[in-house]
């Protein structure tokens, strides 16, 4: 069984955005890039399996500018088997990515494709859902944990209510949240062994991408926060949330 | 010419940058402290040779990654940053570069194997060091004898337990015998390989001191933004700005003679020892500087048990004469600019 994983390149989670003077959107130059955390994860659920026996190959792709070799290789570190970069510097949309992405679970004939539920930085949370419905395929997004057995998935899946458990026949699209597991740390003879795993550089211009795309207008700072003000009674406390319409 | 570290370099850091965050965490450091005798934790030795950093210098054909000084600089400013109470540098990047650079074979195969597993530890004493660090686990201890390379078990030699104002640090004084069952090098080897595990050993040092003023830094600046005063944070006074300022100067300025001094190392270079000995001036007046401000940030607070800040205070205040205090090292900085033929001037001391 194969699994295909999708990686995006993305802000570091650890570092504070600036959005460009001009609002154009947030100024890269400089900035830390990471693996998308979900992708980290969804990575490593797919290593667990292939452990388990479940799966046999592990590959990984991302869509990307010539950097975000940087980014597959660290999967490949991980544990993945194989990459492959689709490389393009346009500004790919989530349903110019799941096109992308349908194209190659065709190529590569796999089983399952295991994604991070959202990036980091646009926090859209469609791929995963777009790509299912362009290749008919069951989805089970928001995965907390997975069990593949008999050709059917498993999937806890976590919903506002609680857990709900969700079975799929396979092939089926799966979406990783924040608990299905903690990545593993890369080590570093892995990261020298990375850089010899093969990793095929693919060409945006094979895949139809033809779609009407979002344009984004402008982008701004959210608004800051006003400070707080004490009030000395339950009574003002009240009032106050009257005044504001908030009760 | 490109300055920059390469991908792997860079790879390499953030891998062990990642896994320091967590395994290093100040909580899990000081439940080492305070639950064990050693202040050590196998747990966290065996996590450390699973992400190979004992293997990291050891030659590819004893099972290592055979990297270089370049690569452990990056990796060591991590290892201070977070302040793992591990004697990781002396043992896996100085003692390991030491017994790579023997002859006797057998010797050599027995205990960088062993390194690569993590079954050894290695400690290192040397004139420069009255006290000799985590000689207490050591699986062999590495001695200076008039320019000779001793090797001797734990069994060998006494150890009387020295207290250390760093209490994640445990040093020893020992009282050995040299032989000729524990001589493994004779001094006119030996003094090459002495004089680069000096030149290591103050690099790695330095890089330590580097990585734990940025945690000073950092930790300065966040106390700062969180504790207020006349109704504002404190940090946005400029009396609490310049100090924090001053000392992100300092590791500005710390850093590529840093690096310069790994490269050099690397490469090899006329005027090493002076520029090793620069960094190493350079780094601990910038941890000196960061401990004494951040100091100032937090207040008398800030020399508590419960505040972390201590904890890389002590370490840099310990690490200050460690492998050479700065006389030793002005002295090797004075001897190449002084010199007859001294290259002075740009390319050469700048």
């Amino acid at each position: 069984m194969k699994a295909l994983v999708p990686i995006k390149r993305v802000v570091d989670y650890n570092v504070r955005i600036r959005v460009k003077g001009d609002g154009t959107g947030v100024d890269l130059n400089g900035v830390k890039m990471s693996v998308n955390p979900f992708d980290e994860i969804a990575n490593e659920a797919a290593l667990k399996l292939k452990e388990a026996g479940v799966i046999s190959e592990v590959v990984v792709v991302t869509i990307g500018t010539a950097k975000a070799e940087d980014q597959l290789r660290s999967e490949l570190a991980r544990g993945a088997d194989r990459g492959i970069h689709v490389v393009t510097d346009e500004e790919i949309q989530p349903l110019q990515a799941a096109r992308i992405l349908a194209e190659l679970v065709k190529r590569e004939n796999a089983d399952v494709v295991i994604a991070g539920k959202q990036a980091i930085d646009d926090d859209n949370n469609q791929t995963p859902q777009m790509l299912a419905t362009l290749l008919d395929w069951p989805q089970a997004t928001f995965a907390s944990d997975i069990k593949i057995d008999g050709g059917k998935a498993t999937v806890q899946r976590e919903i506002d209510a609680g857990a709900e458990t969700l079975e799929v026949d396979l092939p089926a699209v799966i979406s990783a949240d924040l608990r299905l597991n903690e990545p593993r740390f890369i080590k570093l003879p892995d990261i020298m062994k990375a850089k010899r795993k093969p990793l095929d550089k693919v060409e945006l211009s094979e895949f139809d991408i033809d779609v009407p795309k979002l344009e984004v207008v402008s982008t701004s700072n959210p608004p800051a926060r006003e400070p707080g003000r004490m009030v000395k009674s339950v009574e003002e406390l009240v009032a106050a949330l009257k005044d504001k319409g908030l009760v | 010419m490109n300055f920059s570290f390469d991908d792997q370099q860079v790879q390499f850091r953030d891998a062990v940058r990642s896994f320091l965050v967590v395994q290093a965490a100040p909580e899990v450091l000081r439940e080492h402290w305070e639950t064990t005798d050693s202040g050590r934790s196998p747990e966290m030795r065996q996590k450390i040779t699973e992400q190979g950093l004992t293997a990291l210098s050891v030659p590819e054909a004893y099972g290592g990654l055979q990297q270089g000084d370049l690569d452990w600089v990056l990796l060591l400013q991590e290892v201070g940053y977070h302040g793992i109470p591990d004697s990781l540098s002396d043992a896996a990047y100085v003692g390991v570069g030491i017994v790579a650079a023997l002859e006797d074979e057998a010797f050599k195969s027995e205990w960088l194997g062993r390194m690569c597993e993590g079954k050894a530890r290695l400690a290192i004493s040397h004139p420069l060091n009255p006290l000799v660090h985590d000689a207490q686990i050591a699986d062999l201890i590495l001695l200076w004898h008039n320019d000779e390379v001793h090797a001797a078990t734990p069994d060998q030699v006494g150890l009387e337990l020295n207290p250390s104002i760093d209490a994640s640090r445990r040093l020893y004084k020992l009282d050995w015998t040299p032989s000729d069952a524990t001589r493994v090098c004779d001094a006119a080897s030996g003094k090459a390989i002495w004089a680069q595990a000096v030149n290591r050993a103050a690099v790695a040092v330095g890089a330590q001191m580097v990585g734990l003023a940025q945690r000073m830094l950092d930790l300065g600046v966040d106390y700062s933004a969180q504790r207020k005063q006349f109704g504002k944070p404190i940090g946005s006074f400029q009396a609490i700005k310049h100090q924090m300022a001053d000392i992100a100067v300092k590791i500005e300025f710390a850093r590529p003679v840093l690096h310069r001094a790994a490269y050099a190392l690397q490469h090899g270079d006329a005027t090493l020892e002076a520029k090793v000995s620069h960094a190493r001036l350079a780094c601990a007046e910038a941890a000196l500087l960061a401990a004494r401000n951040a100091m100032q940030a937090h207040g008398a607070m800030g020399y508590t048990w419960e505040a972390d800040l201590q904890m890389f205070m002590k370490r840099a205040w310990a690490l200050e004469s460690f492998w050479g205090d700065r006389l030793f090292h002005k002295q090797r900085v004075a001897q190449a600019l002084f010199a007859a033929d001294a290259q002075i001037g740009p390319g050469t001391t700048f």
